[in-house]
Formats: C-alpha cells, structure tokens, sequence
C-alpha cells in the first residue's frame, strides 16, 4: 500500500518535473523578462555602436574579453592567435582573445539553436568564415552588421573597391564581415617520386593511370576538396556560365555533366577506386607526407614551405596549378548576431586587418595577405617583399595571374550533393 | 593443468596487442617524417613534446579543467546513485527495482541521442554553453556504472550497523557514516574512478552542450586526431593517458587506505 | 510517512537527472513527428519518418551501423568470454595482466581510431612489416580497412577496447563461479573443459550478455569512431544523423529527430526485449532452484 502510494507521488513528481522544463520553452523565446536586465545593456551597447565613433567603440571594448570561434584543426594557425595577435590585442587595446576551435558547421548550428531559444546573449563573438557558410548565415539572420564600415584599417589599408571585399563567392557581403586572409588552391607533388605535374584535367587522368591508388582529394563538403572539384568544373565546363546560375539541382547538375563524367573516369585510377574519400584536406596531406599518395592539394598557396620547414615534407616537393588557373578566394572575419561583446570583436577583427598582423600572418603562416600594397608606406611595402617564403611554392605573381574567381555560394551545397551521389563509388558506365 | 600453456598464449597476445599500439603512439609522438615503407621514422623531432608543453594549448589549464569537471562528475554521480540506492534499498523495497531499472536509461539510451535531446531542454533553461550544463550531461552519463556499482553493496551491508549506532544514540547521519560509510567505501572509490573516466572521455556531449566554452582535453584533441596531424594527436593522446592513469593511481590509493578500516 | 518522505528526498537529484533525460528524449521524438513551433512547424506528421525510412542512403547507414554494433559486441562477448577464462585461472601473471586490461577501458574511443590508424592503414605499421618480409611489394596491396562501406575498421577499433570490457566486468563474477561451483565439478570428475562449458558459463551468461547488450547500444549509437574512421559513404547513422542536424536548413531539423528517433526506438526495444528475456530465464532458473 505504502509503495504504491510513493510510485504515485513519483510519478507525478517526474511529470510535475517535465511540465516546468516544457514550460520554459515558450517564456524564454519571448525573450525571457527574467533577463530583461541582461538585454537592455546588450541593447543599449546595440544602439550605441550604431551611432558610436570608432573611439568610443576601442574604449567599451577595453579590458573586456573577446572569443573567436573558427576551425581548430591547425596548430599554426592557433599558436599565431593564441600569441602574436592575443599579445597584440592585449598590448594595445588592452583587450584578451579567447580562440575556440570549432567547424563551421557546428558554429553555424549552435547559432541557429539559440536564434530559435531567443538567446540575445550568446557566446560567440567572432567567426571565422565564408563562401556558403556566410550566405546561408546571412541569410537566416545569424549575424550581426553592417560593421565594416566602422574599423578604421577597412578604408586604410583594404581596397574596398575591390570584387573580393564586395562579394564573397559572387554574394554581396553589405558590410557583413571583414577579410582575414586570401586562399588559392594549388596542388603539390615530390618531384622525387614523380618528376612532372599534370598542368590541366586531362593531364591529371593521365597521371592517376600512371599512378593507380595514389591520387586522392579530401571528400566534399571539405574547403579543399569542394574547391577542387570545382576547379574541375571550370576546366571541363568554364566558369562564365555559373556566375548567374539557379542554385536547383537538375539545372547544375546537367551544366557540370562533363565535369561528372570525368571525376567518374577518374574512380577507378584513385586511392580505394574512388570508394571513399579520405575526410579532411589534412589527413591527405598526411597521406601524402607517408607516401601513401604521390599527390595533394591545399588551400594555402605556400603551405609547402611550411611543410619543408617544419620537416614534415621532402625538400623536393613542389606546388603546381593548371595552365588555366585554379580558384582564388578570401576568407573573413564576421560578427554573431548574439555577440555578447560587438565592440571588442570590431576592435579584434580591426587589429587583424593592420599591415602589422597581416604581415605576420603572411611570415608565419605563409597566408596571402589581404592588404591592398597600393595603400601600404614604403616601409610596409618593404617587409612585405622582403618576406622570404621558403621553398617548394610559386611567386604571388605567378599565382595571382592564374587566379579564377568563385562560383556564387549558392551552388557550392549543391554541387556538394550531386558530388556525393553521382561521383562517390560511381563508374561511366 | 592441462590448459595452462592454452591460457599463457591468451595472455601473452592479449599483452602484447594491448601494449603494441601504446608503443607505437609513444614514438609518433617523436616523429617527423615517417615515409613508407620505413619501419622507423626518418627524421625525428621534439615539434610536438614542445607545442604540448610550452605551446599555446595552455596543457596546464586545460588538465584542471578537465580533472576538476571529471572529478566533480565522479562526487556528483557517487552521491546521487548513494542516495538513490539507499532509497531503493532501505525504503522502498521491491518498488526500487523499477527505479534501478530507470536509472539504466542512460546506458540504454546511446549518446548521441541523449545529448542531443538534453542540449534542447538546457538550451530552455539557458544552461547550454554552461559548465554546470555539461556536469549535468557528464553525471548523467555516469550514473547508470554508479547504481550499478553501489545498488548492489547498498544491499549487501545492509543497515544493521547503523541501526546499532541509532539504538546507541547516535544520530542519523552519524550513524551511517560510522555504521555504513566504512562498508561502502571500495564501491564509492571504483563509482568515483568509472563516473571519471567516462567525463574524462566525453566529446560529443562536451561539444554539443559546451559550445566550445567549456573546454576539455578530450575536445582540444579529437580535432587534431580528425585533421590527421598523428604526431601532435599523439601527444595529446599521451597527455590524456597519461594524466587519466595518474588520477586513477589515486584514487586506488586512497581506496587502499580505506580497505583495511572497511572491516568486512 | 517520515519514512515515505525520506525516500522522497534521497531520488530527488535523481528524478531531476531522470527528468531532464526522458524530457530531451521526448522533445526529440516530438520534433521527429514535425512538431517545431519555433521554426513554425505546427503539424503533426509521420511524412519525416516515411521519407528518411524510404531513403536509400538512410536504409544503408542503418545496416552499417547495425553490422558495426553486431560485429563489434559479438566479437567482444567471445573473445572477452575466452580472455576472461584465461585470467580467472589465478597466478602472479594473470593479475599482472588483469591490471593491465584495465588500460583499454580508460583510452577513449578517439585514441583508439589514431592506434588503428597508426597500425593499420595502407602505410600502418602492420603493412610496413608486410613489406619488409617481402609479402607486399606496395602499400596499395594492404588490404583496406579504413574508411570502408563495411566499416571494417570501426569494428577493429571496438574489438580493442571492448573486449576488455567484457573480460573485465565479468570477472569477478566467472571468478567466483569458477572456484565454487567449477571447483567443485571439477572434484566431482568433469574435465576442466566441461566443468568450464557446463557450469561456469551457462552461470556468467547473464553477465556476459548484458555487456554484449551495453555494447551493441553503445555501437550502434556510437559517434567518435564511424566519425574518424568511416567511410564517404554510406556514414554511420548517428554520424548521417549529427551530418542532417547540422543542415543550416533549420526547417529540416525533423529529418534529423526522425532518425534519431529510429536510434531511440530501436534502443529501447532491444534493451526491453533483453529485459523480459532475462525475467522469464530468470523466472525458470528461479522455478527450477525451487523445485531441488
């Protein structure tokens, strides 16, 4: 009897339980007035930052403490930001950096969860990003601008008339992130172990049937492996057609037919016949570095010096591109919608756009900077020539002449699907 | 008799197999450049011994951070399934076994599943991203090994010492902790060090309901273990080893201190 | 009633926990039927279920991850049965060893994906001794494990660490059978085998059952490890299931609940089919005790 009594009083414990976790769900999307107090502040710094001159903004920023979420797989990277830009922030802003290593994809994730919980204050401040990423974000409210037009160094050492500070992957960016450094696919092989470098698509078949199970790219939706595949787009189908294109998938998929066609013929000849596809762009690059594969790929166009330097490549490696180019693009600094500190990321995202940290970026990280040398002093011009790149890489001469601009972002996810379901394992039959 | 060399062969593989690839990690930690087909690395450097303890990883902060979330998951879990075991046992009888069977949905219930599916209420109550989030995920995830570990010895001692100390005089609480406390004390030590070491191992709750805010070791190496940097994911998987059989050596050892007062 | 209320007051933080598990896996199971009010879904529907089921990609994450979590407990069960038999046999060695069983069970998943990898990728160390014994003349003719449709090097992985598992948790139990009631088989003429095969298996079954269940749940709900080690495709359910989860499509959300929800549903199901099959044996071994 008395047990039965105590299940009921549990039981309907556990529902009141359940009821007031239930409950909570409509009040806080109404934006919660138990954090009324919180919000107001946040929506006064809001307002003031429309308004405020960039002094004020330096000024609220002091002393406070600013994170920075974007991918956390490169130890390079992470060491520079961790030390020569948090130092540089500390020292003149007074301001701390807090960098958390995350994808994107789960960055872009947890922002929607608390735009759907109404979380006006979040934990993010800065994101690293663009292409597909920023536009689906852009999009759905994820992010907070236009902001650009307040950082001093935007109009001070930034062509800001330049495409790639207009339009990320062809889409308008309106002032809603900032650029952090420029990218450009480049291949690389041991001249060692192979001595030539296919110089266009059907070359690079010919060097897959040379070297059956060795040639591999990172699986889509991987930046790399994404930009190759479209660097195949454009050798095979040219690049013009899709500047205007409609993101539906019947339309892209019989534009990029050829292109389909040819990454099929490519199976058979790649690691695993084209099975499966090794994960991320630095697992290939291991690959690579083991010898399991006689040839890799990169985003970081001086990545190879980087490699020989640090001992983790043979000194006879070499980067290469297609005669007809590959793709260049640039990748940004923007703000969350629910930053809880706008101010210190304005300041943060300011101080990465100075000749000072993009000089750095571009000794240590060997990054191409994104400053326009047109509006550099003499001075800075000098210790950005004077930079010596190392070994295994092309000139930025050499690289920017074959530079070939992105597809809109809007066609990236799909070209991403009809890849995984006309390519991965598929042979021309 | 006879099955004894039958028995030395299991043994000896399973050593060996066990030890192999604890080996093996412990010289990529030192490794350059390892081309194939070479049985040793070609070139060998201290890249990542230097990055893990001089580097920007903070390896001190991030080993208390994460031993401090492990270690109060473990007190956390150890209590709750203490408390839920005394009321299943003590007072509730055979009702308490439908509560045992309950306390079992979070080993039922696979991870990702039960992660997802908290991180949706704590986000409601504004405790994702929170530390406090993550601990209630981390001793959730425990708390099935801990009943299962103190449900049964709960049992087994019994109350009747306490129940003594009571007719003496003692207090409630005086009572159990010198009339059952003693008798529970190597299940409280092996519930403390199983409740850590699956906080200690967490990623996939720590990510989701941490949002990166709440940082541990396990978080800060699966990425490099993902990107394919084998000698720096190495070197973390050292740390972690490393420092996990440290915390556990203590707990054995203050377990061992307390076995000899158990008095069984 | 003070007795009532004491009990009350102990399951408090438990029945929170509880709470704030079961509340999750409904919210979960709610979204799943297209019930998202803050993405304005107000529509009750099994179309979420009836699309992801008739996806063929789905269809063959769920059997991968079936095979991985079948391939991967099975596997665990015997060979830990085996081990565990070999280390109930008392000996200075076999404690020795016993600690160091241990060792698996603390490395967590991730490490154990960089171990296979570091030995047996195409270019592990396995296909390196290959090659220096002549049996391969390249790393191509390794055969592949990684990143496999079969998920071959998903189940090595499990079988490393969860073979010790069950040895290790069922050793206490075997332990003891086989000293009581093996013993005694044994003293009564039964070859170490039979007393083994008659007696203290059939009498460890249970446990060594329920760690086989623990880990067939824990496989095929698993993330770390389809993650690291899979392949492009098909991916492991719960990997497809994060992969629809993240879609930036917040209006496809559901898609992901519902397979979710299949992970849920199939869990509980195994786990009470287990539950009333332990009962009725128990109900007889309890009916046959009775009747000695």
């Amino acid at each position: 009897m008395k047990h039965l009594k105590l299940k009921a009083l549990l039981l309907s414990g556990l529902l009141a339980l359940n009821f007031t976790a239930c409950g909570t769900a409509p009040a806080s999307s109404q934006a919660g007035s138990s954090s009324a107090a919180s919000s107001a502040v946040s929506q006064a710094e809001f307002m003031n930052l429309e308004t405020a001159s960039w002094e004020e903004i330096v000024e609220a920023a002091r002393g406070t403490t600013v994170t920075f979420y974007g991918w956390g797989g490169d130890e390079n990277r992470n060491r520079w930001l961790n030390t020569t830009v948090a130092d540089y922030l500390k020292e003149n802003y007074d301001l701390t950096l807090e960098v958390v290593g995350m994808n994107i994809e789960d960055i872009l994730a947890k922002l929607a969860g608390e735009k759907q919980a109404g979380t006006q204050q979040g934990s993010i401040d800065m994101i690293w990003i663009n292409g597909e990423n920023f536009y689906s974000a852009k999009e759905n409210g994820l992010l907070y601008g236009p902001f650009t037009d307040k950082l001093r160094n935007m109009e001070q050492y930034i062509d800001t008339e330049d495409t790639e500070t207009l339009y990320d992957f062809s889409k308008p960016i309106e002032g809603y992130e900032a650029p952090y450094a420029k990218a450009q696919v480049v291949m690389y092989h041991d001249t060692a172990v192979t001595p030539n470098a296919p110089a266009n698509a059907q070359e690079l078949l010919e060097f897959c049937k040379q070297n059956p199970g060795k040639v591999t790219y990172p699986a889509l939706p991987d930046f790399t492996g994404s930009a190759f595949v479209r660097n195949i787009v454009y050798e095979l189908c040219g690049w013009e057609q899709f500047q205007t294109m409609e993101p539906d998938y019947e339309t892209v998929k019989a534009a990029i037919e050829p292109a389909l066609e040819y990454l099929r013929s490519l199976n058979p000849y790649l690691w695993n016949q084209g099975q499966t596809f090794p994960e991320s762009s630095t697992t290939v690059d291991s690959m690579f570095a083991d010898g399991e594969l006689v040839m890799s790929m990169s985003y970081g166009p001086f990545s190879v010096a980087s490699g020989i330097e640090q001992g983790l490549l043979a000194d006879t490696t070499e980067t290469f591109v297609f005669e007809n180019g590959t793709i260049g693009n640039t990748n940004y600094m923007a703000v969350a919608f629910n930053s809880p500190n706008k101010a210190g990321a304005m300041v943060a995202i300011n101080a990465i756009l100075s000749a000072d940290l993009q000089l750095t970026q571009y000794e240590t990280l060997k990054e191409l900077p994104v400053v326009d040398m047109d509006k550099l002093s003499e001075e800075e011009k000098a210790d950005f020539e004077a930079v010596d790149l190392g070994q295994g890489v092309l000139s930025q001469e050499e690289l920017l002449s074959h530079r070939l601009p992105e597809m809109p972002a809007d066609l990236v996810p799909v070209i991403e699907e009809i890849w995984l379901k006309e390519v991965v394992g598929k042979t021309n039959s | 008799m006879a099955s004894k060399p039958w028995t030395k062969g299991v043994l000896i593989t399973t050593v060996f197999l066990i030890l192999l690839p604890v080996s093996l990690l412990a010289i990529w930690t030192f490794t350059g450049r390892w081309p194939w087909p070479g049985l040793l690395p070609k070139t060998y450097t201290l890249r990542t011994w230097q990055e893990l303890l001089f580097g920007t990883a903070s390896l001190g902060k991030l080993l208390q951070s994460s031993i401090l979330l492990a270690l109060v998951t473990a007190g956390v879990s150890t209590v709750v399934a203490l408390m839920t075991a005394r009321a299943c046992v003590v007072y509730l009888g055979a009702a308490g076994r439908w509560i045992q069977w309950m306390g079992m949905l979070p080993l039922i219930i696979p991870g990702t599943v039960l992660t997802i599916g908290c991180h949706l209420v704590l986000l409601q109550l504004r405790l994702s991203d929170t530390w406090l989030g993550v601990l209630l995920v981390h001793v959730l995830t425990a708390l099935p090994y801990s009943m299962a570990i103190l449900t049964d010895l709960t049992a087994r001692v019994g109350t009747k010492l306490e129940e003594q100390a009571q007719l003496l005089g003692a207090s409630g609480f005086t009572a159990f902790y010198h009339g059952s406390l003693p008798g529970l004390m190597p299940g409280i030590f092996a519930s403390m060090s199983m409740a850590f070491i699956l906080s200690y191992s967490q990623y996939f709750s720590t990510l989701i309901v941490g949002g990166g805010r709440v940082q541990t070791l396990a978080l800060v190496m699966v990425p490099y273990i993902q990107s394919g940097d084998r000698p720096l994911a190495s070197v973390y998987a050292v740390a972690f080893t490393g420092s996990a059989l440290l915390v556990f050596a203590i707990l054995e050892g203050a377990a061992g201190l307390f076995r000899p007062k158990g008095g069984r | 009633m003070n007795q009532t209320r004491k009990a009350v007051v102990l399951l408090l933080p438990f029945g929170a926990l509880m709470a704030l598990l079961v509340v999750g896996c409904a919210q979960v199971m709610i979204q799943s039927f297209g019930w998202v009010p803050a993405f304005s879904l107000r529509q009750w529907t099994l179309d979420y279920y009836q699309t992801v089921l008739q996806d063929e990609s789905f269809v063959a994450s769920f059997w991968l991850s079936f095979r991985i979590a079948a391939l991967s407990s099975l596997g665990s069960m015997l060979v830990g049965t085996v081990l565990c038999a070999a280390l109930t046999k008392a000996g200075g060695m076999e404690q020795a060893v016993t600690y160091l069983v241990r060792l698996p069970i603390l490395v967590p998943h991730a490490v154990v994906a960089l171990f296979v990898i570091q030995l047996l990728s195409q270019t592990g160390l396995v296909a390196r001794v290959g090659y220096a014994f002549g049996f391969l003349e390249d790393s191509s003719q390794f055969p592949q494990f990684l990143y496999t449709g079969e998920g071959n090097g998903v189940v090595l992985a499990y079988l490393w660490k969860e073979i010790p598992f069950v040895a290790y948790f069922t050793l206490a139990l075997m332990g003891s059978i086989r000293q009581g009631l093996g013993q005694a088989a044994e003293n009564l003429g039964a070859s170490p085998l039979k007393s083994f095969w008659f007696v203290t298996l059939p009498l460890s079954l249970p446990a060594i059952l329920r760690s086989g269940l623990i880990l067939f749940l824990f496989a095929f709900g698993g993330y770390e490890l389809p993650m690291l080690l899979g392949a492009t495709l098909p991916k492991a359910l719960p990997v497809q299931a994060y992969l629809e989860y993240l879609s930036p499509e917040l209006r496809d959300r559901p898609y992901a609940m519902a397979m979710y929800g299949v992970i849920l549903v199939l869990s509980l199901v195994l786990a009470g089919g287990y539950a009333l099959l332990m009962q009725k044996t128990l109900k007889r071994l309890g009916g046959d005790a009775d009747g000695q």
